[in-house]
């Protein structure tokens, strides 16, 4: 199943990925963030705020941005 | 926003995405006219090299071995800046209804959304931030987008406190990281910039938010420890802990210009606290102030003292002294003389 999987942690790259079909989103953040924890990021499916338990769909924007970013002094 | 107003901002950020992706190709020519630029320096240099070389002249040579050096130098950054701009896989500038749909989502991402088609602005208010319990109020992003085409020169959007609370020895610095309304991206930098270019305008705004949410202790331009300042004990100036002086004797922060360094120990003092050598008016601490003259109890520094004696007091018992020996020469005998010897009848 193809989705549009939009990182913003680093790069900030949105590319189109495969994932199982019957994929929750908590599933799909385990698998593409090991080691992170979910509270640390904004987890938006086609924009809207969704639940843990939501099951991804065909073509699903899955959009990752974290909450906490280091800025610096130029 | 109303439906009106959301299709109207919609044009405009679709508009300005276009020229954004011209702009890119520009920009791309301009980094490359400057790497040709580089070598053909490096290939003058180089002709330079083999005409010092066959007549024979070191100095020149080595000259232009330098140049070309510092010139390679330069190479790899120009290469680098080049390359980042060519890698870009080219993003069609989104449709109506995408940036319609970004621009709704922002409304719920985000209270209050302001699109001003008179000032070409599109503005985000952030809920208000705190960092270790220092308060910064809340900020408005402002994506300026007739600038939105400058993104490779500088940056389009400002960053503006709404209930400043600026850092006490700059007011330009609102936040740790934002400084005359400009942020400094630092982790985030790239994803901000890979948001714009794709019109993804809810993550633009949520990245710098969560940037402003962020405390960055290795590199703000001011730190939270130092944001209130410290006030000068003596004449009230407010400094940061760096440049403030602490008295040795009262602990009052003190500043450059009103801090004393006592002449006999070194140690800092305030001006409520200083002494002064009544010799030489030079500084002294509390402790160094007990030393005084043993005849006159003059407050005196070491340098001024003399076995215990102010200049003063020191010249006048020599005087003393000198009087006391001379009069004690003059009651004394002189055996030189001759002696009246009576000479019997």
């Amino acid at each position: 199943m193809r989705l549009l999987f939009i990182n913003n942690d680093g790069g900030g790259f949105a590319d189109y990925i495969n994932v199982t079909e019957g994929m929750t989103v908590e599933q799909f953040f385990k698998e593409q963030m090991p080691g992170r924890k979910a509270e640390d990021y904004l987890i938006r499916v086609n924009r809207q705020p969704v639940p843990r338990d939501y099951v991804l769909q065909e073509n699903d924007r899955v959009t990752l941005t974290p909450t906490k970013i280091e800025g610096a002094q130029q | 926003m109303n439906d009106k107003e959301l299709v109207r901002a919609a044009g405009m950020i679709q508009q300005a995405l276009g020229d954004l992706r011209k702009s890119r190709y520009l920009e791309c020519m301009r980094q490359l006219n400057l790497f040709a630029c580089r070598l053909q320096d490096l290939t003058r240099e180089s002709r330079k090299l083999g005409l010092a070389i066959s007549h024979e002249w070191p100095a020149a040579s080595e000259q232009c071995c330098k140049s070309i050096d510092s010139q390679l130098n330069e190479i790899p950054y120009s290469s680098s800046k080049l390359q980042s701009l060519l890698d870009r896989r080219q993003k069609e500038v989104p449709k109506l209804s995408l940036i319609v749909a970004e621009l709704k989502s922002l409304q719920e991402e985000f209270e209050d959304v302001e699109f001003k088609g008179q000032e070409s602005s599109l503005s985000v208010v952030t809920e208000p931030i705190t960092l270790d319990e220092v308060y910064f109020g809340p900020f408005r992003v402002l994506l300026a987008l007739d600038k939105l085409g400058e993104l490779y020169h500088k940056i389009p959007y400002y960053v503006i406190a709404e209930e400043p609370h600026p850092a006490a020895t700059d007011e330009a610095i609102t936040h740790p990281h934002v400084s005359n309304e400009v942020l400094c991206e630092g982790d985030g930098a790239a994803a901000i910039r890979a948001a714009l270019e794709e019109g993804r305008l809810c993550d633009f705004f949520s990245l710098v938010r969560s940037i402003l949410n962020t405390y960055n202790p290795d590199s703000p331009y001011v730190a939270l420890s130092d944001w209130d300042g410290v006030a000068c004990y003596d004449c009230g100036y407010v400094m940061d802990h760096e440049s403030s002086y602490y008295c040795s004797h009262c602990d009052n922060a003190v500043c450059d210009e009103c801090s004393r360094v006592c002449t006999d120990c070194g140690e800092v003092v305030c001006g409520n606290c200083v002494s002064h050598c009544e010799i030489c008016d030079r500084s002294l601490c509390p402790n160094c102030a007990k030393t005084k003259c043993s005849e006159c109890e003059s407050v005196c520094c070491e340098s001024c003292l003399s076995d215990g004696l102010c200049p003063e007091c020191k010249e006048e018992m020599e005087n003393e002294d000198e009087e006391q020996e001379t009069q004690t020469t003059d009651k004394t005998p002189d055996t030189n003389e001759p002696k009246t010897t009576i000479v019997g009848r």
